[in-house]
């Protein structure tokens, strides 16, 4: 088996297969912890298959006010999210040949677009509490945008480039690159980035049904059957995606691939899911720890987001550091 | 890429960017309590900091410093403030002049232009990065900050303490070998200023039943 060498466009096809088929099971294991920790027993860990499964077997609803954009939003979001792993060091040390399309303002850019035609398609309902979530979403959205900008702007201080291969290079190559200040603050400041992103306490209760406290969980409520399907998964991936780039790039880009062979690669994509998997339980903690933010107490979050992500820069600039 | 510091002044600067976080979070502590426990853990901070320049540097007078900063700072300071507190009967901290994500913005521009001021002068040390310095004067400028947008007695008095643990960060910096007794006069300085400040809530809250500045405006009691 080691000596099968899979060509690098077939190693970025087994990327962004791991992130589709992964994400439901990252996402079923965050749940299961989580209700552990609150006393429950929890849901299977396959559940979030089982759902989709359920979903997609189902016909789709559509309100006779709404155009084809309600139902054009989820696929194109989904494509969007099938398109991200393959600019991302997901499993492999060295740069695969798409990777050089686009640089993380790119994967920013298709991630945006994600969340711009769900929230679309979400306004399109035309009902009041889906457009509500996708005008929030859109609001706390932009609010997050300049700590994003700082932390890329910190990536391309530290590595001369707005690669995330040359940052996971970098922070591999020694000690003294993962202590350095600016890159400490800058994996932080991304951490509050991705608990804003993936809709987690302190900012959102994924998993309430209370309509007033909801950002993005608002956006899907009146979609069905497989539109509904596509939300969900691509939330899922969405999260893996994210939670991808704050390992492989910032905090552990450790246990890649260094080669094209099969193994490796294989053990790659265990190796990945199994940290998403150790983050996704820090995301548990933290959910379970803290209480939600009111609605407005949210740009102080965000602001202290932003103020890490500006020290980070400031610290490179001042120390070198 | 470009040249990492040094693992040593990495860790250094993160721990003297620990103590301005800490600085930035009493900014938006709402509890007088959580106030104090924030200026605990900065103190704790500092001592840990100080250990580590002792440990890799070998100048052992740190050690003795850092046992005195543990017990007074760590311990004595918040709970001697504590205690005055649970006396006073008052929990929230006075209402800012400005809303707390302003008040973050206002003290990372003041941080910023402690930053670049201090990063042109160029001096450098021996024993701690020059980021370690431009830090402390962060942490100094923005203790200013707190004690200028809050309004009650204890926030003040707290934003004034931790300002002493922005200079202790700063004399870590430029002077780590100085004489042992020129440390212990700073912490002594500390000391009378923390029974001031204590008489000063004391007979405040006792003449006018608030820890609130905004009757001092007013000439006569």
């Amino acid at each position: 088996m080691d000596s099968l060498v899979v060509s690098p466009y077939g190693v970025q096809a087994i990327q962004v297969l791991t992130i589709l088929l992964g994400a439901p099971l990252v996402s079923g294991v965050i749940a299961n912890v989580e209700a552990r920790f609150q006393g429950r027993r929890g849901p299977r860990i396959l559940q979030p298959y089982y759902d989709i499964a359920k979903f997609f077997s189902k016909e789709t609803l559509v309100t006779y006010e709404s155009s084809w954009v309600f139902i054009a939003g989820p696929i194109v979001a989904f494509a969007c999210y099938l398109t991200v792993p393959m600019l991302i060091p997901v499993l492999t040390t060295f740069p695969l040949p798409l990777g050089f399309t686009g640089d993380i303002l790119g994967g920013g850019f298709i991630l945006a677009l994600a969340g711009f035609s769900v929230a679309l398609s979400g306004a399109e309902s035309g009902a009041p509490y889906a457009q509500l979530g996708a005008s929030r979403a859109m609001t706390f959205g932009a609010l997050i945008e300049p700590t994003i900008l700082f932390v890329i702007f910190a990536v391309a201080l530290i590595t001369h480039t707005d690669l995330p291969y040359a940052l996971s290079a970098t922070i591999r190559s020694s000690t003294s690159q993962m202590v350095r200040p600016s890159h400490v603050l800058a994996a932080f400041a991304f951490f509050l980035v991705v608990l804003v992103d993936t809709g987690r306490i302190p900012v959102e209760t994924h998993s309430g049904t209370l309509e007033f406290g909801m950002i993005d969980e608002a956006r899907t409520l009146e979609h069905s059957g497989p539109t509904l399907a596509l939300l969900k998964w691509g939330g899922a991936m969405k999260q893996l995606i994210l939670y991808t780039i704050l390992i492989n790039v910032f905090i552990a880009p450790w246990g890649l691939a260094s080669s094209g062979r099969l193994g490796s690669v294989g053990l790659a994509a265990i190796a990945l899911l199994g940290k998403a998997i150790g983050l996704g339980v820090i995301f548990a903690v933290v959910d379970n720890s803290f209480s939600k933010l009111r609605l407005f107490k949210i740009t102080e979050f965000i602001a202290s987001a932003f103020l890490l992500a500006v020290l980070s820069v400031l610290v490179f600039y001042v120390g070198g550091g | 890429m470009s040249a990492s510091p040094s693992t040593y002044d990495g860790v250094a600067a993160v721990l003297s960017l620990l103590v301005l976080l800490t600085e930035f979070a009493m900014l938006r502590a709402p509890l007088l309590r959580s106030q104090v426990r924030l200026y605990a853990f900065q103190s704790l901070v500092v001592t840990v900091l100080a250990v580590y320049v002792a440990y890799s540097k070998h100048i052992d007078e740190l050690y003795v410093l850092a046992a005195l900063s543990l017990v007074l700072k760590v311990a004595l300071v918040p709970a001697l403030i504590l205690r005055l507190l649970r006396d006073a009967n008052t929990d929230l901290a006075g209402s800012s002049v400005v809303g707390v994500a302003s008040a973050i913005l206002i003290a990372l521009v003041v941080a910023a232009f402690g930053f670049f001021s201090v990063g042109s002068l160029q001096v450098s040390s021996s024993s701690l990065p020059t980021s370690s310095l431009a830090i402390a004067c962060a942490i100094v400028l923005v203790a200013f900050v707190l004690i200028i947008l809050r309004s009650d007695v204890v926030s003040q008095a707290i934003g004034f303490f931790s300002l002493e643990n922005g200079v202790s960060v700063a004399s870590l910096v430029v002077a780590s070998g100085l004489p042992l007794i020129v440390d212990i006069a700073f912490l002594f300085d500390l000391l009378v200023a923390v029974v001031v400040f204590g008489v000063i809530m004391r007979v405040h809250h006792a003449r006018n039943a608030t820890l609130s500045t905004s009757d001092f405006d007013r000439l006569k009691g």
